[in-house]
């Protein structure tokens, strides 16, 4: 696909971030100090989802995400837009006001101008993965995700002492293992260009569905890849083996960015992972469930478990994440025993459940950051679980909300995090609802998984209630400084409503996402289906004689010789 | 009206948010005119209640909620049957109560305290109106919340791991719980739905308990899922109710929890659990209730005997009332699995008997640790002297709750226990009936010792030579301990006119369950007859020479019923026959 002026309308939105972000950090360089940054970055954010939203309404993309109806595939140069890169460039834009709400004041006292521009770096990083349909540039978005994130883990706030030990071993050990973990995605993108012959996903995806059974030699190559995908991928979501940086990075780092790594890379991690492993890998359900029930299952408890005996508040909600990083990793699962049942109802599909789990967790966890971040101050920020002692005494809208957030972590009703489970858990139990099709005889798996789940869920509930009965049944012990500004008031105010709002009236939400993950496993399909060459199954050879004669051949050459 | 009753509590929490700063007059106050505004309602409903076929509710409201273009049909049904019925009534009722025996002990953030409360009554009114499987989930959860506050902000010495204890444990039961749910759920869309029953209805995931119910009589589930389902729903109720040896949270609970949080705690929350078997477990998965009856009979008649043995030797009142908690639980658990309609009857009746008596009996602890700083039994004595009033109500409540005849006590563990000598004398299956017998026997046993106990405690504190702690300081002189007063009696006086009013006249709450529950017994016993082949093995010889030797008891349970319920007893002739038969034993 050639690059058109259709893709550059299209990328507008990037591009809008993207000139906001030099110009913050070229005239940072000339106007030092203070100078209303932060106002600039929200205002740049905000423009480029005016721009979205606006999209959204006109051709080429047309209907809404939200609007109901079918949105047509749009696919020009490496870019890729269905549903699911719009909905989640308008989730991570919206995370990313959050954020620089969230840090408007504590990023203010020092290199604000460095701050907020990598900030915006990082989101039009994210929105890169959301639309990426190549794996050039998909790899291009995640490493301008990575990048600006090491600046930011030397930035930061303004404390005292910036430049901690601390500080430098969490910038240091971030960097070596995302740097390495970069690596090993390469070298997974590597085979799958092997496999496919070309870097775009849809040709991917049209090889693997045709080569089912005619290219028998690429299949392995095909698992190989989707291994080290998961495992370049599986630092980002911090997924266990690849989670171990977590604690000591979000403990030696500011609430800020340990509120920033814990939902960034996870959303980068999740979109880049369904994109490629899940939704451009058909054939590979198998390997896929297998993979992902594996992962899931070890992620979520060993994340639960470590984190009961945190008394750090990051070190804490970093195991925290990683056990929720499992949780989404249920969705995956079924997501995939799903799409290897040739039958994918709406409330099975684990895939929706996953989505709408991360946008709960995003709220819930930008919530908890901000609300640190609040309670922090100039010279001191909130490290310590005991810090928070008879918070419900000398900050009590503070403590109610941390309160919110803790029980929707935990999953309880009426909060969004219980929909979240009810989502994951639903689909996992469904996937033998239709005992006809050939996911039946994975049940057994799927129930232990559920099994799994729930206990995890209680033994969470331990250590977010010992966060809460820190807060309200405990005398206090130091009143925080709570001097985070005005605007991570608003953004733990802002996170609260919403977090309750879901939880009363989570129906639109499900729905979307639902529809959302439905209409992006078509995505590859309708690009396939749109090209002039068309390497559909019903021309492969049928019989196996055949398709062994390609076996001679790599896939791409086999791609070629058709295309004459 | 219905809905009103559910959210007004809700109502009366933000107004009490709203004017947190007015002082805790002003608060507790408003919190009292809501709650009885709530009891007024809820009163209205339950006392307009006509009897409903099963599957219809009575003020029932149905709105859809999460069901918008997709097959999920979630939705926000709430009415009353005759099963949840006076549940529904009594924690309007014991909330009212514990705001009164608040009144001046909570000092410290009364308008959390009041708050919380109330949410805790939105919970609970929910949960027993509730007709969806994920509303009635979302309410049991929620209520968990508020308590756990209770708890851990205004509870004794250990109240935060006590708090925490009980959530975990409760939440760990409850998750289990809703996998089960969740599991029937997705098994009867999976089996056609709604559409097996009638073609014309479209394929929905349904949530909807009374369709969920008729769903799963057309196309049963196999009983190894069901098995399975139940272990699940096990979890969570047992440990709710709770079941031996599930009860280790409740004892630390109750006895850290402020007194509002014991009451609502004893009185109501409790009963979630044995509310929960009679309206997923039976309904929904007969055979396998069928397949648990014995098991479950042997854990209750367990509770039963061992909660009243560890009350008998508490040194704290608090602690001891308790443990009469387990056990007295443990017949309404007897009754229920009894499977029987005397045993049913009564144990949804028991159900609200221990509710306001255990309720009451907490108050009362509750004003005596008010007025002496003190539960521990050794350190009181002759009460009686200083509080005379107060005693009455005391031995009322402990008349009640050891089933003196003309007190509701009595009706409710007579029917349990009839039921239980029905299923184990007359109606037992082959092979069972030894067993059973025993159970019953345990049972009745247990009300001997529940007697023991309590009386034991009356007498130590109440009678006897005049024991007063002493304070240390003299303001002891200055306020003498003084009687019960006005507010102290009303909120007990309405325990105690429900009490009396059961206790003579049960026939009254009873005829206003049957409707819902007849239906459900029947099919109850119906499927554990034709589970342990009883059709065909009744009455056989081998049945009837394991029947022997316990032939004394019979006349003691299958006497009395006809005169206390009325209507003939529906196995009158099963019983004739078999009594026909023993002379021709040896």
């Amino acid at each position: 696909m050639p690059t058109t002026p259709e893709t550059v309308y299209l990328l507008l939105p990037e591009l809008t971030l993207l000139v906001f972000a030099v110009l913050i950090f070229v005239s940072g360089a000339f106007l030092p100090g203070r100078a209303g940054w932060s106002w600039l970055g929200a205002t740049g954010l905000l423009a480029a989802l005016g721009i979205l939203y606006g999209q959204m309404g006109a051709e080429p993309l047309r209907t809404g995400v939200f609007g109901g109806g079918a949105m047509s595939v749009v696919a020009t140069g490496p870019v890729l837009i269905d549903q699911l890169a719009v909905a989640s460039r308008m989730l991570v834009l919206l995370l990313g006001t959050l954020f620089i709400m969230l840090t408007a004041r504590t990023a203010a006292r020092t290199q604000e101008a460095e701050f907020v521009g990598c900030l915006l770096l990082l989101v039009c990083g994210l929105n890169v993965i959301s639309m990426a349909g190549d794996l050039v540039l998909m790899f291009l978005g995640l490493e301008l995700v990575s990048i600006p994130t090491y600046v930011l883990l030397f930035l930061g706030s303004g404390h005292a002492g910036r430049y901690t030990p601390q500080r430098q071993e969490s910038a240091t050990k971030y960097f070596f293992l995302s740097v390495l973990s970069s690596a090993m995605l390469l070298y997974g993108f590597s085979f799958l260009y092997g496999v496919a012959g070309s870097t775009d996903l849809a040709d991917l995806f049209g090889v693997l569905r045709a080569g089912q059974g005619a290219v028998a030699g690429s299949s392995m190559f095909a698992k190989l890849g989707m291994v080290l995908v998961f495992a370049g991928l599986g630092f980002r979501l911090t997924a266990v083996p690849f989670h171990f940086y977590a604690p000591d990075v979000y403990q030696g780092t500011t609430n800020p960015n340990a509120g920033l790594l814990s939902i960034v890379p996870k959303v980068a991690g999740l979109i880049a992972l369904v994109r490629i492993a899940m939704l451009a890998m058909p054939g590979l359900e198998k390997t896929g469930w297998q993979l992902t029930l594996a992962i899931a299952l070890v992620t979520m408890t060993l994340g639960n478990v470590l984190a009961l005996w945190q008394n750090n508040l990051r070190r804490l909600l970093a195991y925290s994440s990683i056990a929720h990083a499992g949780y989404m990793l249920i969705g995956l699962a079924v997501a995939y025993a799903v799409a290897g049942g040739a039958t994918g109802s709406e409330f099975t599909d684990g895939m929706g459940a996953a989505l709408f789990y991360l946008m709960v967790y995003s709220l819930a966890t930008a919530g908890t950051f901000a609300a640190l971040t609040y309670l922090g101050g100039d010279n001191k920020q909130v490290d310590e679980v005991d810090q928070l002692a008879g918070l419900s005494q000398s900050n009590p809208r503070v403590a109610a909300a941390l309160a919110i957030f803790m029980f929707s972590l935990a999953g309880l009703p009426p909060l969004a995090g219980f929909w979240g489970k009810f989502g994951l858990l639903f689909g996992a139990l469904g996937v033998d609802a239709n005992a006809e099709s050939a996911t039946a005889g994975l049940w057994p798996w799927f129930l232990g998984l559920t099994i799994v789940a729930v206990i995890n869920a209680a033994i969470a509930a331990a250590y977010y209630l010992r966060i809460i009965a820190t807060m309200y049944f405990r005398p206090t012990l130091e009143r925080p400084a709570a001097d985070g500004g005005v605007g991570a008031a608003f953004a733990t105010f802002l996170c609260a409503v919403l977090v309750v709002y879901m939880g009363v009236d989570p129906g639109p939400w499900q729905t979307a996402a639902n529809r959302i993950s439905r209409s992006s496993r078509s995505t590859y399909r309708a690009v396939v289906a749109s090209r002039p060459v068309i390497l559909d199954a019903g021309e492969m050879p049928a019989d196996g004689e055949q398709g062994e004669e390609f076996d001679d051949y790599d896939d791409g050459f086999a791609v070629a010789r058709r295309e004459k | 009206m219905l809905i009103a009753a559910i959210f007004l509590p809700l109502v009366g929490a933000v107004w009490i948010w709203v004017i947190a700063d007015r002082g805790h007059v002003a608060i507790r106050q408003s919190a009292l005119v809501s709650s009885l505004l709530t009891a007024l309602l809820a009163g209205w409903v339950v006392f307009h209640y006509e009897p409903v076929v099963p599957g219809e509710a009575f003020a029932s409201l149905t709105l859809p909620w999460i069901s918008a273009s997709s097959p999920i049909k979630v939705q926000f049904a709430v009415g009353l049957d005759g099963v949840s019925l006076w549940m529904f009534g009594l924690s309007a009722l014991l909330c009212v109560t514990a705001i009164l025996v608040s009144w001046e002990t909570i000092t410290d953030r009364p308008a959390a305290f009041y708050g919380l409360l109330l949410l805790l009554e939105m919970g609970m009114l929910g949960v027993f109106a509730a007709r969806d499987i994920l509303l009635f989930y979302i309410f049991f959860e929620f209520t968990l919340i508020p308590l756990f506050f209770l708890i851990g902000v205004w509870g004794s010495e250990d109240r935060r791991y006590a708090a925490s204890k009980f959530f975990i444990y409760t939440l760990a039961g409850s998750l289990l719980t809703f996998l089960g749910l969740l599991a029937i759920v997705l098994w009867d869309f999976s089996h056609g739905g709604g559409a097996s029953v009638n073609p014309d209805v479209p394929a929905q995931l349904t949530f909807f308990i009374p369709e969920l119910v008729r769903n799963l009589q057309y196309h049963p589930m196999p009983f190894e899922l069901q098995l399975l389902i139940f272990v699940a729903l096990f979890a969570g109720f047992a440990i709710k109710v709770p079941l031996f040896p599930l009860h280790t949270w409740l004892p630390l609970a109750h006895v850290q929890a402020p007194t509002a949080g014991s009451v609502i705690l004893a009185g109501v929350l409790l009963k979630i659990g044995t509310y929960g078997f009679l309206r997923f477990s039976i309904p929904m998965l007969p055979e396998a209730t069928a397949a648990c009856v014995p098991a479950l009979l042997w854990l209750s008649a367990a509770g039963i005997i061992y909660g009243a043995l560890v009350a008998l030797a508490q040194t704290d009142i608090k602690r001891l009332i308790a443990y009469s908690s387990v056990s007295h639980m443990g017949y309404c658990m007897l009754g229920i699995f009894s499977l029987t309609k005397f045993g049913m009857d009564g144990g949804v009746l028991q159900m609200v008997n221990h509710g306001l008596a255990t309720g009451g009996l907490f108050a009362i602890v509750g004003m005596i640790y008010e007025r002496y700083h003190t539960r521990e039994i050794s350190q009181l004595g002759g009460l009686t002297k200083r509080m005379p009033l107060l005693s009455v109500f005391l031995l009322i409540f402990v008349m009640s709750s050891i089933g003196l005849p003309g007190l509701n006590g009595f009706a409710g563990e007579f029917l349990i226990l009839t039921g239980m000598f029905q299923r184990a004398q007359a109606e037992s299956p082959v092979g069972y009936h030894w067993q059973f017998l025993e159970i019953a026997a345990l049972a009745v046993f247990g009300v001997v010792l529940g007697a023991w106990y309590m009386l034991w405690l009356v007498e130590r504190t109440f009678f006897g030579p005049l024991k007063e702690p002493h304070h240390g300081d003299d303001h002891h002189g200055e306020h003498p301990i003084r009687d019960m007063n006005f507010r102290e009696v009303a909120a007990l006086a309405p325990l105690v006119v429900l009490m009396v009013w059961i206790g003579l006249y049960p026939q009254f709450f009873i005829e206003r369950m049957t409707s819902s529950l007849d239906p459900l017994t029947t099919r109850a016993e119906s499927n554990f007859e034709k589970y342990y082949h009883m059709d065909e093995s009744h009455g056989t010889a081998e049945t009837d020479k394991r029947a022997a030797p316990a032939v004394a008891q019979v006349p003691v349970s299958a006497d009395k019923p006809v005169t206390i319920d009325g209507h003939p007893r529906k196995n009158l002739p099963n019983s004739t026959a078999s009594a026909a038969h023993l002379p021709l034993q040896p």
